[in-house]
């Protein structure tokens, strides 16, 4: 395996104003493509589907933290289309309240592990992440109050956005570029009080090609 | 994060918002100019107005009946290359 390359990222936090957002964002040039796209919002609506370069994207996940008040989502899309495109999400209704995206580019990537979902605990909230070697983690929370650390490992803050939905959202946080070895990775996330939510999904590494020792060589002579 | 998109936000069909990228800053101060008359003009409207807005009790074409425009600057990247936008270095260039 090798580790994933992180390639461009755009961030936003406004308010859609219709059933849908489109926000353009240039991903790189390279083997192994991945884009990822998490979102969080007012439960108002909810997220219908979503898009880059008019290429379906998969939702990994899409929850309602009721007690929040918010609706967190996360979509992908192996191999997309590169250069500048358009990302649009869609929702059921029109969103006025505002919504946080963050969008994030790879390349050398062999897609989306194990991703796990814990509603809101009170601050620190720990949890953890089984991984595979050379994998990165992408870490997200949302609290009522001010969000003050994603730690991935525990004990290594990671920088992110703070994003304001009509509640505190912290998106963006990413493993150092060195990825992880396989097993359970402790992971930490604190606000300056209260519960705080932490989810958190594996990026694969992509698999090297793997010499047999039987390879065929032709000689001419 | 280096860069700053601003975006032209105006009524699109008669009870939506259209967003569209007219530029970009790194300049902090532009942003900041830029995202306050936001919030103390449509930002101000939704802020009061969300659950109406919601109920359709309200149209947020009544708030463009008066300004055709306002602009934001809430996208945030970290290259620039590629996305055709020029910059921004006042706002009066908006």
């Amino acid at each position: 395996m090798a580790v994933p390359i992180k390639g461009n990222v755009t961030n936003n936090n406004s308010t859609p104003g219709g059933n849908f957002r489109n926000q353009a964002h240039n991903q790189n040039v390279g083997s192994g493509g991945l884009i990822v796209a998490q979102f969080c919002m007012s439960n108002s609506v909810s997220y219908s589907s979503a898009t880059y370069g008019g290429v379906a994207m998969t939702q990994l996940y899409q929850i309602n933290r009721s007690g929040l008040g918010q609706r967190m989502a996360f979509f992908y899309l192996e191999n997309p289309p590169t250069g500048s495109n358009t990302l649009r999400v869609n929702f059921s209704g029109s969103q006025w309240n505002p919504l946080s995206t963050h969008i994030r580019s790879f390349t050398n990537s062999g897609g989306i592990g194990n991703s796990l979902r814990s509603g809101g605990s009170a601050t620190p909230h720990n949890a953890s992440l089984t991984v595979s070697d050379d994998s990165l983690i992408m870490m997200t929370s949302c609290s009522i109050n001010a969000i003050t650390s994603q730690q991935i490992p525990t004990g290594t803050n990671q920088s992110y956005t703070q994003h304001n939905t009509n509640r505190q959202v912290a998106t963006g946080a990413i493993s150092s570029n060195a990825g992880h070895s396989a097993g359970s990775i402790p992971l930490r996330a604190t606000a300056t009080f209260g519960n705080l939510s932490l989810d958190r999904t594996e990026i694969l590494g992509i698999s090297a090609p793997v010499d047999t020792g039987n390879a065929d060589f032709f000689m001419i002579l | 994060m280096g860069y700053y998109v601003i975006s032209k936000i105006e009524l699109e069909g008669s009870d939506s918002l259209k967003s569209t990228d007219v530029g970009y800053t790194s300049d902090v101060d532009i942003v900041n100019e830029i995202n306050e008359a936001y919030d103390a003009s449509l930002g101000l409207f939704l802020g009061e107005n969300r659950t109406k807005l919601e109920l359709r009790l309200v149209s947020v074409s009544s708030f463009f009946s008066e300004t055709p425009y306002v602009n934001e600057a809430r996208t945030e990247v970290d290259e620039i290359e590629g996305l055709s936008l020029s910059e921004i270095n006042n706002v009066n260039e908006l």
